[in-house]
This record gives structure tokens, C-alpha cells and sequence, in this order.
């Protein structure tokens, strides 16, 4: 019996409707013995690549298709329905669908690209205008969910005959009816009678019909989950007693389809033989639909723009390039020598080889453009290897001079599209985006998309939405997973020491929690949303259009391809990253401060190397803020270092990375630099290589380099071969031919395997020196920056945000470093912060903070603000600045309104009065004093701690002084060592230690066991804690889900500079704050008595504290290797190459980020509920 | 020291039970005034004399007989005047009654949150919050003419009175409650249009043959509406006519319910409250000449005899009956 083509399958890409990856439907479909599968998915082509090479995988022909909504011949007037109070409005998806097939290779392609890119066009929810419902190459598929199949379900075919006249019009003979059965009763969507309806309504009007299941999901028993999808779809809740998934939308058999034709046909009077009639039809319509994805999508071919457009004029593109190049050595004054223009040559060479022309030139104008529009722009990854590159402008850095290799870019014997990243401002990046679409045109450039998948946060929360469940509740168990994906969700809930109590809870509530986590693994990475991908753009000639389909993004409107990153690659379109780098935004603005307050320029790029104030700043260790060697690690790192050339920070970066890291090459490097190691080198031969990084590997290219050099194999041949390393089955190959080839250059054995060692262990983990010259590029101008001009560099950083810490703690390093806090101020204040020169000798700037920091105010708000100043009174400000009652409150508490006169509460009352006076119309009588000054109303004014807590409640940051400063005297109480004193703590001293949670990680480190570093300000500098395995089981959740933090630990010295304290035990500090005004010391000593890991919420159940006084009494953190072990080890994820990963590292941990402090913060000071918040 | 504020431990919708156990503070004291669902006031100023004991010993008495008798608990404050005994009951709690102390009124109100004065709602203490003015003594503190400013020149000066200790009320005694709630919940999220209209359907015809039962009419109808997260939205209207007919309520709460237009708003339960209860034999009655009116009285009269016979289900609306 021949297999049965599903003409109808949606897959997860529909989002929130299809539930099964494409993967999956190729899979179930091959194994089921279907030959062809159709993906039809709702609005979009997005599954459609990944459809394609799991088809191919699977040995199953693709067909290709999509589901749209198709708007009413005839406009038809929708009744307005009242605007509901509360909950908002249904989710409206009453327009009819229908669905086209590509039936005539590339042409059906692109009809299917124009009809998606079209339907995307309008506003609101993706509509297909009558207009554009046209196609040569197309079949459609007008089912139940169609104009006429409805039709049909009402009961009207004389209603349904009108309606397919203007579908016959266009379509004609390609028009197929599609009976579905679902087991439905009734004559609606899914139910016998339609489906018979639709046979006879077909035979009777000569539309040939044919048999879909409108798959939903691959196997059966999936109901539960569409319906989740559907409740997540349309925002309600599922309702049990209502229409529920029929269960039966599953990719069935053939034999399943042929029961199903069978009953259909009866059903509509035809003889039983006639199911094979139908399906006969649906077996010859999948037939007409050929597409093939090699040929018509454009699978593995490439499409530059047009060399015109790249400035090329009439030449072709590579004398374009050769006669550019030729330019650019003269002009950087490289005419002279002899090395370069070989080097060029030889690049060109390679360049022409692949005809990759048009796309350097093409890079390159992109370049131009956006350094005419005076956005700093800088090259990034192996790109900058390239001299050509760096003759057309696009690298800065010399290859030549810093030993970067062109084949570690792009070579002969690599055929894979190679790839340049720039990085531009990240403010200004839409700008680029803009110049590079008007450079090119609409129809040559589009972004990239990125499907955002399910993962267990969101997928608890959409779950638990479409069962009702309580919405606090689901928020609770949502915050306390990591970001992990949703099919670990049962897993993690077993293993996690910081998710127990949700476990024991899930237990003990069996039944409630049962079905939910099921549903939400079920939801593991299907696609939730597609955003923008944050830096992809492709361009291409003029058919981009007739090869993807382009949709325009929600928030910007840009145009962007349905496909992502991959996609993208697999279909051969050119894709440029166009990174924005907060950072560079951050340099930015700093000069741009620098510029208007002192009038001096600084060029970045022209700063001189080898600055010693730089390098000192950098050898300190105190590099918050500094691009790329701002995290915990890597400023224990640049203390074990002590970089003092350029040269050493590219080492630096190179070494803090996962590969390196793990497989230990920091320790001998260090050792070896410190002259604490002799410098080995299997051969001299290798000196010249290795000389640079003391006998240790660090780069790509030296392995490049060594491989090349050993076997004379030419360096093209030998990056294939490094790419080879990490592979285990082609490493053993590789060691056999290097040992052949080096024998036979005259090496002997020793030194072979030696050299071989070397390659072996590190060449996998190496990083390109390409990428690392490139970062530490900026790395060098953020540290100058913030040696040379601190106040503007702070400025620069809090304006655009940048780096992994909360602005707090930037603001409290600049506290540190003596850069005096400016308070908001609406006389003074700009919209981004400023520099402000304090005194005049000697000289100091001061930092001004900004109004774009309080809380909730709008551009155009806080540009009003600024352009009206000075003001000079309350009723001034309000009448020309315009803040809304809530902005000008929020002004007041943090003092920005201070300037004014009375206190910060008599200010509320009077601006409460002019927002009464204006609303009422009346001009309100103010009662001023002396003219100017604002009158007192005799309200109590702002406590210093009420101050604070309107400070970070509007700031996010502690403006005035340092939030720990109020518990120093309860810290002093503990004996607690400030960050300041640490530096002088032996190394295996216990102490105690506490501060504000800064940032928390679980990175995958060496050992493959889970630690969790954390890193804890305390006012006085940062004090970096790690939490090993045998701790987690008592401090793990309150690390994560506390921000103040008391920290019990052992001081760890590495070096001079490096230092960090292993936590044992932790304590919710501001739990122990409350304890202590509340029960005294003593009763701070009841809860250190208590195990540390359930200090708990005093919310947790009856007497949380009382109970935990009674529990523990030998005061000792739980016993190593706990319960949560065992399981552990058997979920370690082996690398292939040996190092082992924990399953949990990577990830981003449970809990509130550190930055968004204000919400927990609120209950700290003891108040009463609702002031100055 | 002569007024008593009593606080029944009662279940939730047990509000009936209330008119009894105001029974037992009346054996005391005349002068009762009823605070639905759950509360009243009592001036004991004769009973301490008549039995010559002091009302914090009477409040003893008063909770034994309570338990004794009706097996329910209570809380009781006192204070030398109503205002007072009711911010005394919220430090009270069964067994400790809390007095206010008759010579250090000020000092005992000095530390309460503003929101412990009975008046001061929600939105007023927001509003004094934001100011700083948490407590009474802050409150009292604050010059009367910002206090006007703040919240309006009478509820000003009121407040600042209250907050100064000086208690102007008494006791009024009256008979019942002044209010009926009635609600319906649900066990599901509930977003079916119709499920809603008939537990709405269902409550207003609870809340017609309750106030029946006791010959009141109501002349304002709230429904309140709970949703998933905790929130409420309230509506009120006033009826035409103060009634006690189920259709006229029925009306209204559709009328309220329509009006908000919920589509997605999760419901997890709906209430209706008649407020404004009188006696129904002075309530007016506008004769109209459809006799529509007119059988459904009579069908509704005919229905409660019903009732009252064979049971509350034994006659219902048809759409109930499902």
C-alpha cells in the first residue's frame, strides 16, 4: 500500500498553535513510510530550512506550503464590541484560512515568499490582502478553516458556491478542496459531516478534492499540549468543559488515513472504493508539488550585491578590490615594503579564487557609511586577520605587526562563506541598520530573525496561566528556576539544592503540580516569539525578496527575514553582524563629555600605546567598568598577569575562556611569566612560534603555525587540520599524517610526540589572536579612559549601560576611586550624565547623575526638562517642564526639586496642589515665600533612610552614600571584614564577610562540578565569594534569592592581586537586620544557631525562625555531599575531549537579577508600607 | 471607659447569625449599635452601675456567654468612646481585650497607623503615607491647615481630631444590618459570559428572598467582581426604587456586568451586596399600568410560599435549574 502525503502539517514555528519541531515531523514521517510531507506552517516560512535538511536527513521529499489568513473579497464591517474594564479584549482569529502549496519549484517559491511578506505588510495580526492573492506556481487548499468550508459548516452551499467562484477565478485548476476528520460531532471544524459535505460540495462543483489531517503534532496523545498552546495563543485559561483539542490532529499512517477516507466518503454516499479515489488526488497533488530545496530554494549557492553598488563602477568587482587595496598600502605607508604588497597579492589570490570580490567591497562601503556618519566602527573575529581588510579601513589593527593569519580567515581549501563582524555603537545601531538598507535598497538588505523558544520559565508561566492556577503562584515557581530549558524542568526540581523546598512542596501537593510540569516539558524549546536578531543583516542582489520571505519587526519596523542565523547561512545569503557594542556607545559619550565641558578632543584611536597610568590602573586589578576584563574572573586574572603591554592583554583575553580555562593553561602561562617556570619548547623550531606566550599555546594561529611548520603542509591545509582537533574520530587520522609528515621533514620521535602533545591538548581550546587583537582594541581605550578621565568614563558607562554589574556598583566605584556624585539636580541635571568641574586646582570633575535614570520618565519628558533650563521656582519648573504628577513626585523625593526651597514631603504636597490647580482649570494659589523659595507646610521631611530608599527606589542606585553604610554598626557588631580590610587577610583565615549581591554566575569551570561565584560590594570594594559543591546544599537559595547577603567563608589568596573567600555559609542579611531591631542580638544569635541554608523567609510557614532556632543546634551547614550528589554524576555532560561539564553550569541562576534591586530593597528600612516609594 | 466594640469570630456569609448574637449584648445594654457583618458597639454606661462591674470585666462576660451560648468567639476593644473602643479592637484578640487607657488617650494612639482610625480608608492612608504622616502622633503633629490641604478642609479637621484623641460619636442604636452580601465563586477561571450571568441571576435571587425574608427592600446594589490575581472591580448603582424584587435586582446586576465588558479577565467569583436596607412597608412603590409588573409579583409571592413550604429549591429560574 503507497504511503499517505499530509498536504496540511503545522509545526512549532506556527507559534503557539503547531506542537512538534519540523525535526520531529520528518522523522514520524519517515518512519511511518510517508515518501512526501508537506510543512504548512501558520504565517510563516521560518521551519521551512531546518524542514528541508531533516526531510533530507530522513529520506522524505519536502514539500512546501504555509498557512494564511486571507482577507474577505468584499470589506466587511465588524461590529465594536464595548472595551472590556478589565483583562483586555479577545484575540481576534476569525478571518478564514487557507492554505498554498509551492507547486512549480523556484517560481511557487517565491509566490509562497510574496504571499508571506505580503500578508505581513498591513497592521495588526497577518492578513493576506484579497489583492495579492494571486500565484502561478501555487496549489491551494481551501479547508474548513477556509471562507467556504465555514460556509459549508453553517449549512449553506449555495453561500459556499459563491464564495469559490473568485477562488476558481484566480486559481483555477490549482484549487483543491481539503475534507479533515478529526472525530469531531456536529458539522463544525473537524467533524464527519464537513468532511462529507466537502467531498460532495467538490464532486458537485468539479474542484477536485483531497484528504488532510491538519496535523498539529507528530505523535498522538499531544492533545493536552495544543491546548496549551491554544490557551497561551489566545490568553485565556483552558476551560474543561469546552472545546478541547480532538486529539486525533497527529501525523497518522496510512492505513489510519485510509479508515479515515473511507468513513469520509460513506459519510457523503460514495461507494467504500471511492476512498481510494481520494486519495488517489491527494497522492497526485503532493506529486505536482515539486520543489527542490537544492535548485528552487537556493540551498548552497551564493548571491552578492551587484558589483555597481559596491563602487565598482563598470569594472568588475576584483580589479575594484586589487586597485582599493593597492590605495590603502599607500595610504597607511606601507608602499615601501616589500612583505605587504606579497601579502596582498598573495590574499587577493585567494580572495579571486572563491569570487568573494563584491563581498569585501561591499563590507567596506558599510563601513565607510557608518564612519561617515560619525559612528565609532570597529571590526571584530578572524576578519581582522585579513591585511586586504585592513587596507580597505574596515580592521584597525595591523595583521602584519600583531602575526594574524589570512588562512585563519579564509583560505583555498575552505569553502565556507567567511565571515566579518563589526561592531558599531549599540545606540546608534538602528541608525546603521537604516544607512545600510538606503545604500542598498529595501530589496537587496534585511535583518535576521531569532526565534525565542520555551524555556522553563516561561513555559511554567504559560502552563500554569492555561490552568488557572494562582498568579502568584506561578510567579514564585517561575523566579525559582534558572534559565533552563524546560525538558530538565523534573530533573532540576531532583537536583537542584536551591529549588528543594519547591520540591518538597510539588510532593507533597502531588496531584496539583502533576499535570504542569509534564505540559511544560512538553513545551522544550518549541518557538514562543521571534525577535530581531541583534546583529545579522543579510544582503544580497535584487531577489532577496523571491527568496525569503520579509516581515517587518514589531518594534522598528525594519524589514527582516523570517529565517534565522543558520537559515540564513544554509541558504546562501550574505550575512553582515553588525554588532552594537554598549561599550562603544559608553567611549562615546565619554569623549563627546570631555569634548563640551573642556573642549578637548581626544581620538581614540590615535591614543598613545603603552600608556603606564593605563597599565598601572589595569595591574590593580580595579578594572570595573573596562571592556572585556571587568568580571570577577578575569580581574583575579589580570592580578595573577599583571599585563604591561598590549601584547599581554591580547594573552589575557585569549586566556580567560572557557577552553583555556578548563583545560588549564593559565597556570603554567603565569608560572613561565613569572620566571617561576623554565620556558620549554619541544624543537627549536618552534621558538619563533611559541616565544610570544611562553611555550604555551594560546592562539589558533600558532597551532596553525606549528602544524605548518612540522609538516610543511602550507597554512590553508593546516587551519583545516586544527579545525579537524576537535573531533575525536578525525583527530585520530590527524595524528597519524602529522607523525608521517614530521618524520619525513626529520624529526625525530621524542619531539614529535611532544609537539603533538601540545597541539592535542590545546589546539581545540586555542582562541583566534584574531578576535583577541580586536577586543582588546577597546579593552586598552576603556582602561585609558578611565585612568585619564574617570568622571567622563563613569558618565559614558552609566549613560549606555554597559558590562555585567548593576549602575550601583559602578556608582560606588566611582565613589572609590574619588569621582564626586553629583545629586540629581532639574537645574543642572542633562538627559544622560554629565561631567561637572567641581574644583578648579587641582583639578576634579565630578559626575552628574542623569534624568534618564529616574524611574519611568520619558524621552521626550526628560529632553523638556533639560531644554527649559534654569527654572526658578516650583510653579516655573511645573509650567514648563511639563512632568507628569508621578515623574515630579519621583523628582522631588530624590532632591532633584531641592534647589526650590522647603523639604522634599512640603514639595509633594505643592506640586499635588498644582496638578489639582491645572486639572481643575483654576490657577491655584501657591503660597510662596520670599518669591522664590517654596513655603514649608510643615511636613516632616524625608528620614536619611527614607532618602536612600527613594534613591534606589527612583535611581536604581544609592546616589547619596553607599547602602551598607546604615548596617555598619550592626556589622562591626558581627565582627564583619570590610573589602578594604580583606586585602590583608591571610590566606586560610575564616571570616565573615557582607555586602549588596552584585552578580551572581554559574560558569562551567575545569572541574565540572557546579560553583557559584558571586561577588558581594560592601561600600568599601568588592569581595569575590565562590560557593563550592559541598555548600550548595545549605546556601544555595539564599545566594540566589537574597541581595544582601552575609557570607561565612575562608580566605583564598592566588597571588598579590588575587584573593576571594569561599563561602561555607550564608545568611539573608536583611532577615538578620530585621532580627536584630526587632529581637536584639540575642536573637540574632537564635538564627545563626539555626542551619544556615533554611534561614527562610519569616513568611515560610508557622514560625519559620522559631522552628529553625529548635532544628539545628550544632550550627553546621549541612554535610557534604549530600542526597543531591549521586544523581548528579550521571548527568555530567562529557565533552568529546574530555573535559567534563556540569549539567547545570552556564546558566543564568534562580532569582531576581542583582540589578533590579529596589523591589526587595523596599522592606530594608522600617517604615511604613508606601513612603517616599 | 464605657463602650464596648465586640468582633464575632463568625464563618464568612454567616452575617444571619448576627441579629441573635446582637440579642446577647442587649441583656447588657440597650444602647447597641450593629456594625455588619460581624461587629457592633455596645455603651455599657448604665450596665456598670446595674451589675457594678467595670466593662472590661463585662467584656468577659460578654465572650463566655457568646461561647457558651452560640459556641462563637470574639475580640473586644473598649474605649471612653466609640471611635476609641474600635481602634481598641484591632490590638484586641480573643481573651485579651484591649482598653484605651481614659487619661493617656493621645499617648495610645501616638503609635498606631492612620489606618487604624474606623473613616480612614485606603486611599486616605496612601495618601498620608506619602506624606509622611504614617501615624496618628505625626498626624496630630501636622499643622491643621496641610492636613486640609492633603485630604479636604472637613475630613481634615475630622481627622485631626480623631488623631488627637477627641471622640465626638456614640452609640445610635438600631436593629439589623443595614446590608446583605451574598457570593459566588468559581472553581475555574472563569471566562463564559453566561456561566457569569447565572451565578450573577442566582445571587440576586438569594439577595431578594433574604431581604423578603426579613421585609426590608435595598436601594443600592454593588457587585464586585474578583479576579485571578487577587484584584476587584466594584461597581454600585442605585435602583430607580428601593425594592426587594428579585427581577428589579437581577436587572441591575446585569446592567453592572454588562456595563464592564469583560472578555479575557479571568473571574474567580462574583458578589452582590444590597446596601441601604429599610423597611419595606415604607418603601414607596410606583404602580405602573403594565401588568407584566404586576404577575411577577404575584408569581414571586406565590414562589416564596413555595419556598417556605417544600424548601429554597423547590421553585428557581429555569436557567438555574440545568
Amino acid at each position: 500500500m503507497p504511503g499517505f502525503a499530509h498536504l496540511h502539517t503545522v509545526s512549532g514555528f506556527s507559534l503557539r498553535y503547531g506542537a512538534s519541531h519540523p525535526e520531529r515531523l520528518a522523522e514520524r514521517a519517515s518512519e511511518r513510510g510517508m515518501d512526501a510531507l508537506a510543512l504548512t506552517d501558520r504565517d510563516t516560512l521560518a521551519g521551512a530550512v531546518r524542514f528541508a535538511k531533516a526531510c533530507a536527513g530522513a529520506g522524505v521529499r519536502p514539500l512546501f506550503g504555509v498557512n494564511l489568513a486571507v482577507a474577505a473579497q468584499e470589506a466587511e464591517r465588524g461590529e465594536r464590541r464595548r472595551t472590556p474594564v478589565r483583562g483586555g479584549a479577545f484575540v481576534d482569529e476569525s478571518a478564514p484560512r487557507a492554505t498554498f502549496l509551492a507547486r512549480d519549484g523556484a517560481r511557487g517559491w517565491a509566490d509562497l515568499c510574496r504571499l508571506v511578506t505580503a500578508a505581513h505588510a498591513g497592521q495588526g495580526n497577518p492578513l493576506l490582502p484579497w489583492a495579492d492573492n494571486r500565484g502561478d506556481g501555487l496549489v491551494v487548499l481551501l479547508g474548513p478553516g477556509s471562507d467556504v468550508g465555514r460556509a459549508l459548516a453553517a449549512g449553506r452551499p449555495d453561500r459556499a458556491a459563491e464564495l469559490l467562484v473568485p477562488w476558481r477565478e484566480v486559481y483555477g485548476d490549482a484549487l483543491r478542496l481539503e475534507a479533515v476528520w478529526h472525530g469531531r460531532t456536529g458539522t463544525g471544524d473537524g467533524s464527519l459531516r464537513l468532511a462529507a459535505r466537502t467531498v460532495g460540495f467538490a464532486a458537485e462543483q468539479g474542484v477536485r478534492p483531497v484528504l488532510s489531517n491538519a496535523v498539529r503534532y507528530a505523535d498522538p496523545g499531544q492533545g493536552p499540549v495544543a491546548d496549551v498552546l491554544d490557551a497561551a495563543r489566545r490568553l485565556v485559561p483552558i476551560d474543561p468543559r469546552g472545546r478541547l483539542d480532538s486529539g486525533a490532529a497527529w501525523l497518522k499512517d496510512a492505513r489510519a488515513m485510509l479508515d479515515v477516507a473511507e468513513r469520509v466518503v460513506e459519510a457523503a454516499g460514495y461507494r467504500r472504493e471511492a476512498a481510494r479515489r481520494l486519495l488517489e488526488q491527494t497522492r497526485a497533488t503532493a506529486a505536482e508539488c515539486r520543489v527542490d530545496p537544492e535548485g528552487d530554494l537556493g540551498l548552497g549557492s551564493v548571491h552578492f550585491p551587484e558589483a555597481h553598488l559596491v563602487g565598482a563602477g563598470r569594472r568588475t568587482a576584483q580589479r575594484a578590490l586589487a586597485s582599493r587595496a593597492a590605495a590603502g598600502m599607500l595610504r597607511l605607508g606601507y608602499g615601501g615594503r616589500r612583505a605587504y604588497w606579497e601579502r596582498m597579492h598573495h590574499e587577493l589570490d585567494i580572495i579571486a579564487h572563491h569570487g568573494f570580490a563584491s563581498y569585501f567591497l561591499t563590507v567596506a562601503q558599510v563601513v565607510d557609511d557608518v564612519r561617515e556618519m560619525g559612528i565609532r566602527v570597529a571590526a571584530r573575529g578572524s576578519g581582522a586577520g585579513s591585511l586586504v581588510n585592513h587596507l580597505l579601513g574596515i580592521a584597525h589593527a595591523d595583521p602584519v605587526e600583531h602575526g594574524l593569519l589570512m588562512e585563519r580567515f579564509l583560505s583555498k581549501e575552505r569553502v565556507v562563506l567567511p565571515d566579518i563582524d563589526i561592531d558599531v555603537e549599540s545606540a546608534r545601531r538602528l541608525e546603521v541598520y537604516r544607512a545600510i538598507i538606503g545604500r542598498f535598497g529595501g530589496e537587496r538588505v534585511a535583518t535576521v530573525s531569532m526565534p525565542e523558544t520555551y524555556r522553563v520559565r516561561h513555559a511554567i508561566r504559560d502552563v500554569g496561566a492555561a490552568l488557572s492556577m494562582d498568579p502568584a503562584e506561578i510567579d514564585r515557581i517561575a523566579k525559582s528556576f534558572p534559565h533552563i530549558r524546560a525538558r530538565d524542568a523534573r530533573a532540576a526540581l531532583e537536583e537542584l539544592p536551591e529549588l528543594k523546598r519547591l520540591a518538597r512542596e510539588s510532593r507533597r501537593e502531588g496531584g496539583k503540580y502533576g499535570r504542569l510540569w509534564e505540559l511544560v516539558e512538553a513545551l522544550d524549546a518549541l518557538p514562543r516569539g521571534v525577535a530581531m536578531h541583534p546583529c545579522g543583516v543579510l544582503l544580497s542582489d535584487a531577489s532577496l525578496l523571491a527568496r525569503t520571505p520579509v516581515v517587518p519587526t514589531s518594534g522598528e519596523g525594519l524589514p527582516m527575514s523570517q529565517f534565522d542565523k543558520e537559515d540564513v547561512e544554509d541558504l546562501g545569503l550574505l550575512k553582515l553582524d553588525v554588532l552594537g557594542v554598549r561599550m562603544q556607545s559608553a567611549m562615546a559619550h565619554a569623549v563627546a563629555e570631555v569634548e563640551r565641558a573642556t573642549g578637548e578632543r581626544i581620538d581614540l584611536d590615535a591614543v598613545a600605546p603603552g600608556d603606564p597610568e593605563t597599565y598601572r590602573l589595569i595591574r590593580s586589578a580595579e578594572t570595573l567598568g573596562c571592556f572585556q576584563i571587568e568580571s570577577p574572573g578575569q580581574r583575579d586574572l589580570v592580578g595573577r598577569l599583571q599585563p604591561s603591554t598590549f601584547h599581554d592583554l591580547v594573552v589575557d583575553i585569549s586566556l580567560f575562556r572557557p577552553g583555556p580555562v578548563a583545560a588549564d593553561m593559565v597556570r603554567p602561562f603565569i608560572e613561565a611569566r613569572h620566571g617561576r617556570a623554565p620556558v620549554r619548547y619541544p624543537h627549536p623550531d618552534l621558538e619563533e612560534p611559541l616565544k610570544g606566550t611562553y611555550g604555551v599555546v594560546v592562539f589558533h594561529e600558532q597551532i596553525i603555525d606549528i602544524v605548518a611548520r612540522m609538516t610543511g603542509c602550507g597554512r590553508g591545509e593546516a587551519d583545516r587540520v586544527r579545525r579537524g582537533l576537535s573531533d575525536p574520530e578525525s583527530q585520530g587520522r590527524i595524528r597519524v599524517w602529522f607523525a608521517q609528515q614530521a618524520a619525513a621533514k626529520g624529526y625525530d620521535v621524542e619531539t614529535i610526540r611532544r609537539t603533538w602533545e601540545i597541539v592535542e591538548a590545546f589546539g581545540s581550546y586555542g582562541f583566534c589572536k584574531a578576535h583577541a587583537v580586536a577586543f582588546a582594541v577597546p579593552t586598552y581605550q576603556s582602561a585609558w579612559l578611565k585612568a585619564h578621565h574617570p568622571a567622563a568614563f563613569y558618565a559614558g558607562l552609566l549613560t549606555h549601560d554597559p558590562g555585567m554589574y548593576p549602575k550601583r556598583l559602578l556608582l560606588a566605584d566611582a565613589r572609590r576611586r574619588g569621582v564626586p556624585i553629583l545629586p540629581l539636580d532639574v537645574n543642572v541635571s542633562g538627559v544622560a550624565h554629565r561631567i561637572e568641574l567641581v574644583s578648579e586646582s587641582p583639578e576634579v570633575w565630578g559626575l552628574r547623575l542623569a534624568l534618564c535614570d529616574v524611574h519611568g520618565i520619558s524621552e521626550a519628558e526628560a529632553k523638556r526638562i533639560a531644554d527649559g533650563q534654569p527654572y526658578s521656582s516650583l510653579v516655573d519648573f511645573w509650567e514648563r517642564a511639563r512632568p507628569s504628577r508621578p515623574l515630579a513626585g519621583r523628582l522631588a523625593q530624590v532632591g532633584a526639586l531641592d534647589a526650590f526651597g522647603a523639604n522634599r514631603r512640603d514639595l509633594q504636597l505643592h506640586l499635588s496642589e498644582l496638578h489639582r490647580g491645572a486639572r481643575g482649570g483654576g490657577g491655584g494659589q501657591l503660597p510662596l515665600a520670599g518669591g522664590r523659595q517654596t513655603a514649608s507646610a510643615g511636613l516632616p521631611d524625608l528620614t536619611s533612610a527614607e532618602r536612600l530608599s527613594a534613591e534606589l527606589g527612583v535611581l536604581s542606585m544609592d546616589a547619596s552614600r553607599n547602602l551598607m553604610d546604615d548596617h555598619r554598626a550592626f556589622l562591626q557588631e558581627l565582627g564583619v571584614v570590610s573589602a578594604r580590610r580583606l586585602r590583608e587577610a591571610r590566606h586560610g583565615e575564616t571570616v565573615l564577610v557582607a555586602g549588596a549581591k552584585a552578580a551572581t554566575q554559574t560558569p562551567p569551570i575545569r572541574s565540572g562540578k557546579r560553583v557559584i561565584f558571586s561577588t558581594l560590594d560592601d561600600g568599601t570594594g568588592l569581595v569575590d565569594l565562590a560557593f563550592f559543591d559541598d555548600s550548595h546544599d545549605a546556601c544555595a537559595h539564599t545566594v540566589f534569592h537574597s541581595w544582601l547577603l552575609l557570607v561565612r567563608g575562608v580566605v583564598q589568596r592566588r597571588g598579590p592581586r588575587s584573593l576571594s573567600v569561599v563561602g561555607s555559609a550564608a545568611w539573608n542579611l536583611a532577615d538578620l537586620v530585621e532580627v536584630r531591631r526587632a529581637e536584639g542580638l540575642d536573637g540574632v544569635a537564635a538564627r545563626l544557631a539555626g542551619p544556615a541554608g533554611t534561614d527562610g523567609s519569616p513568611a515560610e510557614g508557622d514560625g519559620g525562625p522559631f522552628r529553625a532556632r529548635v532544628a539545628g543546634s550544632e550550627g553546621l551547614p549541612a554535610p557534604a555531599g549530600s542526597a543531591a550528589r549521586d544523581p548528579m554524576a550521571d548527568r555530567t555532560i562529557r565533552m568529546p575531549t574530555g573535559y567534563e561539564m556540569h549539567p547545570w553550569a552556564d546558566l543564568r541562576p534562580a532569582g531576581e537579577g542583582a540589578a533590579q534591586g529596589p523591589a526587595a530593597i523596599r522592606k530594608l528600612w522600617h517604615q511604613s508600607p508606601g513612603s517616599a516609594g | 471607659m464605657t463602650i464596648l466594640c465586640v468582633r464575632f469570630q463568625l464563618p464568612p456569609m454567616y452575617e444571619a447569625a448576627l441579629p441573635e448574637l446582637l440579642g446577647l449584648l442587649e441583656e447588657f445594654t440597650p444602647v447597641v449599635e450593629a456594625l455588619p457583618p460581624d461587629a457592633a458597639l455596645a455603651d455599657l454606661r448604665g450596665a456598670e452601675r446595674y451589675f457594678g462591674r467595670s466593662a472590661v470585666e463585662l467584656a468577659s462576660v460578654v465572650r463566655v456567654r457568646a461561647l457558651a451560648r452560640y459556641g462563637v468567639d470574639c475580640a473586644i476593644g473598649a474605649g471612653p468612646g466609640p471611635m476609641l473602643a474600635r481602634v481598641a479592637l484591632r490590638a484586641a484578640r480573643p481573651g485579651v481585650t484591649c482598653a484605651v487607657p481614659e487619661d493617656a488617650v493621645a499617648e495610645f494612639l501616638a503609635d498606631r497607623p492612620v489606618a487604624a482610625l474606623p473613616g480612614v480608608g485606603a486611599a486616605t492612608a496612601r495618601t498620608l503615607d506619602e506624606y509622611g504622616l504614617d501615624t496618628l502622633g505625626r498626624v496630630a503633629a501636622a499643622p491643621l491647615s496641610t492636613l486640609q490641604r492633603l485630604i479636604g478642609a472637613k475630613a481634615g479637621r475630622e481627622l485631626r481630631e480623631k488623631a488627637s484623641g477627641i471622640d465626638r460619636g456614640r452609640v445610635v442604636p438600631n436593629a439589623v444590618s443595614r446590608s446583605l452580601t451574598t457570593e459566588r465563586a468559581f472553581g475555574i477561571d472563569e471566562l463564559d459570559p453566561d456561566r457569569h450571568r447565572r451565578a450573577l441571576l442566582s445571587a440576586a435571587e438569594e439577595i431578594g428572598a433574604r431581604l423578603r425574608a426579613v421585609e426590608k427592600v435595598c436601594r443600592t446594589l454593588t457587585l464586585t467582581v474578583r479576579y485571578a490575581d487577587r484584584s476587584a472591580t466594584t461597581r454600585s448603582r442605585t435602583l430607580k426604587e428601593p425594592t426587594a424584587h428579585s427581577a428589579a435586582l437581577t436587572g441591575a446586576a446585569y446592567g453592572m456586568y454588562e456595563a464592564l465588558g469583560l472578555q479575557r479577565a479571568r473571574v474567580r467569583a462574583l458578589a452582590l451586596r444590597a446596601e441601604g436596607l429599610t423597611p419595606a412597608e415604607e418603601a414607596s412603590y410606583q404602580l405602573t399600568f403594565d401588568p407584566v409588573d404586576e404577575k411577577a409579583r404575584r408569581i414571586e409571592e406565590v414562589a416564596d410560599r413555595a419556598r417556605a413550604r417544600f424548601g429554597p429549591r423547590a421553585v428557581m429560574p429555569g436557567a438555574l435549574a440545568a
